[in-house]
């Protein structure tokens, strides 16, 4: 069993460096972990020379220095950043990234000053990743490492293997040939986002308990499924797992009321039974059975918060639902079914300048909103319904 | 035994305030850096917030780990593997220009792990233009810096056969004077008397030194601006700090040219992750022309062949049978308390600072410094004064001189 727990670890690497990152012979590898990653990121290195990587560069991040500056530093300290730390940023460009999640410790920010830790931020150096997104000029992925603080948020107890169980059919690791797998999985949901834009839909309309929301869409806006490629022409899967079809909504037209499915986990708190009134694009209330404030908070944060930034189909198939887990970690939770995320667009879906039409913020959110309950509609420009989802259940031709 | 009931908490507060505080000296309103391993992440946040606490500005830690440069060495190419990433240039540029206190960590969690790679990969992969700036900063003087080790369990199987981190612990806290009620002034009192140790020798003004012993007979000449230098180093701009916890040895600089005859080394040495046994060294005209070793010589001329002054000394170390390290009994397998325990030399790079005017001719500059350990109760060392008179300097482990008084 240890022999097939340590192939386990081998293979996850693989998968990110060649379905995830898709690293190309020659390139520098950039991964980004906190320290307590540090068997994940020791294969992800391995498997990045094996793909041909021409330098691996991890950079490990340590929540406990950050809590020390937030606690004990001066306030100048919260927004020090490092010039090096730009350059390492900008040395991204052109090459291949991969960041590991799974927070090892999800309380450890919670008792202190939540001002001082929303101020703690480096915008220049989150600047500069974020042009790279915009500029598609770095193939990148995110993995989840199993650990036991996390298992011990989503279980209560810290069982790291029922974790990793749960992990490795998120990400298809339980399959005999992952690789393939994977190749046939994006396949399919490069045919339902094939299928969604030859619709052309005008708006998506939403039904469910508490839910009764419509969003406009964009004409030059492209349904599009997770498989990216590069401004370098290179094929790669951003987020690992991914179930989703997602586009771009227009951020001036959307109305109705929206109610949460799922629970959000967002800066350290859990937000329950979120309940979003909209109008004219724009959230107008924000209820909650519990953490409201956290929403409303970060609304408040800039300008554009409060319209939306993408709308993202899931169905009933997706691995990450059929867990029934919560994870507390949106890269997986996003994907257990519908979801919808106010904040800045997803450049990626437009084939030139997207426009007004796409919001800009700083703040991405996606939460939750579908289920067995939900019913998701498209409307043509002339009117016509055609059903998407109903019961879970994928209604398009596959 | 007081140690035994302090928490593991309280145990690395004291410690991490012992390093800012004695060892690096952070300053108010300082940038401060700490480098170690991930291993040695327990000791890196304790030393984060005791810098915090002494009024530090930013602290940086950069954690580095050794899977990772097992992996660059097993699959790199040959001319990645003494690169150096622009960001981590930068970065050392910047510790220097903004004058940081660096606390740097060691402690290796995995002693063998780079055993089975080829030495000669092994002892090429280091980041080069990292070393000269480094290198730079250190002859310059510009930081206040200090090195500590950070007990673990894999260092703790390398010395004991069996992963006793908790008797590790203990013997690094005497080694610091940790064991002290109060460590700070017993520090001031170890570093005053090191310190006169040094003021003897400079006033001797010695033109060579002589060491005699089993498989050893070793002449070692000095320029006549050689300072030697005790436990405290001071920066360009005045701050005092003790670069090594623990120190125990007094220093200074030899003529990179006047180094002759063999020495075989009294005590193992870990290198890059491999361990030498055994290293006799032949030097003629200053040049190290032969290497012996029982085990790991591959590593040892790797390193030397690193670059053209690496084959050359840049410091030579007296440490006698007082030494805390020495009093252990024990082997650390890490050159930071090993060296204290008895003299030594290192070939590689010198230190400007136990130079009067810097960097003179005779000075050594390399990418390397590796300090190796040739002193014993069997070693026998005189000092040689330029009329050709000799002066026992050790005999049996005992400081001859009667500085320590």
């Amino acid at each position: 069993m240890a022999g097939a727990r340590a192939d386990r670890l081998e293979r996850y690497a693989q998968l990110a460096v060649r379905v995830g990152a898709n690293v190309q012979k020659g390139q520098t590898v950039f991964v980004n972990s906190q320290i307590e990653h540090a068997p994940l990121a020791r294969a992800i290195t391995r498997a990045a020379y094996s793909a041909g990587a021409r330098y691996v560069d991890v950079h490990y991040r340590d929540q406990h220095v950050r809590r020390a500056m937030i606690e004990l530093g001066p306030d100048a300290a919260l927004t020090y950043e490092p010039e090096w730390l730009k350059t390492l940023a900008r040395a991204n460009a052109g090459e291949a990234q991969i960041a590991t999640t799974g927070d090892p410790e999800p309380d450890l920010l919670s008792d202190l000053d939540g001002e001082r830790v929303s101020r703690a931020r480096m915008k220049g150096v989150t600047e500069i990743y974020r042009q790279q997104l915009v500029d598609r000029s770095v193939n990148w992925t995110i993995v989840a490492y199993p650990n036991d603080g996390w298992a011990e948020q989503v279980f209560g107890e810290p069982d790291i293997e029922r974790l990793w169980e749960a992990v490795a059919a998120c990400t298809r690791l339980d399959e005999p040939d992952p690789v393939a797998a994977w190749r046939e999985h994006m396949q399919r949901l490069e045919a339902r986002s094939a299928k969604l834009n030859e619709l052309a839909f005008d708006s998506i309309h939403y039904r469910g308990p508490g839910t009764d929301f419509r969003a406009g869409l964009l004409g030059n806006a492209r349904w599009m499924s997770a498989l990216f490629r590069s401004r370098d022409g290179v094929e790669y899967v951003p987020n690992m797992p991914t179930e989703e079809v997602f586009t771009t909504p227009d951020c001036r037209r959307a109305e109705g009321t929206i109610r949460s499915t799922r629970p959000l986990a967002l800066n350290g708190e859990v937000i329950e039974g979120l309940q979003l009134t909209v109008a004219g694009g724009r959230i107008v209330e924000v209820e909650a059975d519990r953490g409201a404030g956290i929403v409303r908070g970060q609304l408040e944060s800039d300008e554009r918060a409060r319209y939306f930034g993408e709308l993202a189909l899931v169905d009933g198939t997706s691995r990450v639902g059929q867990t029934g887990v919560t994870f507390f970690d949106t890269l997986f939770d996003e994907n257990a079914t519908c979801h919808i995320a106010y904040g800045f667009g997803i450049p990626e879906v437009f084939d030139g300048e997207p426009g007004e039409g796409m919001n800009v913020s700083n703040v991405h959110t996606d939460f939750m909103i579908g289920g067995p309950e939900l019913e998701v509609d498209g409307v043509t420009k002339d009117g016509e319904v055609i059903p998407i989802l109903r019961e879970d259940t994928w209604q398009l031709p596959e | 035994m007081a140690a035994a009931r302090v928490t593991h908490d309280e145990r690395l507060s004291r410690y991490a305030e012992l390093a800012v505080r004695v060892g690096a000296n952070v300053q108010p309103g300082q940038l401060v850096e700490v480098i170690g391993r991930v291993e040695h992440a327990p000791v890196a946040r304790a030393v984060t917030r005791a810098a915090y606490e002494a009024g530090a500005r930013y602290v940086d830690v950069y954690y580095s780990d050794q899977h990772l440069r097992r992996a660059l060495i097993e699959y790199a190419a040959e001319d990645v593997l003494s690169w150096t990433p622009p960001w981590l240039l930068e970065r050392a540029v910047e510790i220097g220009d903004e004058h940081a206190a660096v606390v740097a960590l060691t402690g290796d969690a995995e002693p063998e792990l780079l055993a089975d790679l080829p030495g000669e990969r092994v002892g090429k992969a280091r980041m080069l233009d990292l070393a000269h700036e480094n290198n730079r900063q250190i002859n310059e003087q510009l930081n206040n810096w200090t090195v500590v080790g950070v007990p673990n369990e894999g260092w703790a199987k390398q010395m004991f056969g069996e992963p006793d981190t908790d008797r590790l612990w203990e013997l690094v806290e005497f080694c610091v004077r940790l064991d002290e009620d109060d460590p700070v002034a017993a520090w001031q009192r170890h570093v005053k008397r090191i310190g006169a140790r040094a003021r003897a020798l400079n006033e001797m003004q010695v033109d060579r030194l002589h060491f005699t012993g089993p498989g050893t007979d070793l002449t070692i000449g000095l320029l006549p601006e050689s300072r030697w230098q005790g436990c405290e180093s001071e920066t360009a701009a005045g701050i005092p700090y003790v670069a090594n916890m623990p120190t125990e040895e007094v220093f200074t600089t030899p003529d990179l040219r006047r180094t002759e005859g063999v020495v075989r080394s009294t005590r193992p040495l870990a290198l890059y992750g491999q361990i030498v046994k055994g290293l006799e060294v032949r030097f003629e005209g200053g040049r190290i022309v032969d290497v012996h070793a029982a085990e790991g010589e591959d590593v040892v001329r790797g390193q030397i062949e690193t670059d053209d002054q690496a084959p050359f000394l840049g410091e030579v170390a007296l440490v006698d049978g007082t030494s805390r390290i020495g009093k252990t009994g024990m082997t650390f397998f890490d050159t930071l308390f090993d060296e204290n325990a008895t003299c030594h030399v290192a070939y590689g790079s010198a230190y400007a600072e136990a130079v009067e005017g810097g960097v003179i001719e005779g000075v050594n500059v390399s990418t390397v410094h590796t300090d190796f350990m040739i002193g014993g109760p069997e070693v026998a060392v005189d000092a040689v004064l330029p009329d050709g008179t000799e002066v026992p300097l050790l005999r049996d482990d005992v400081w001859q001189l009667v500085s320590d008084t």
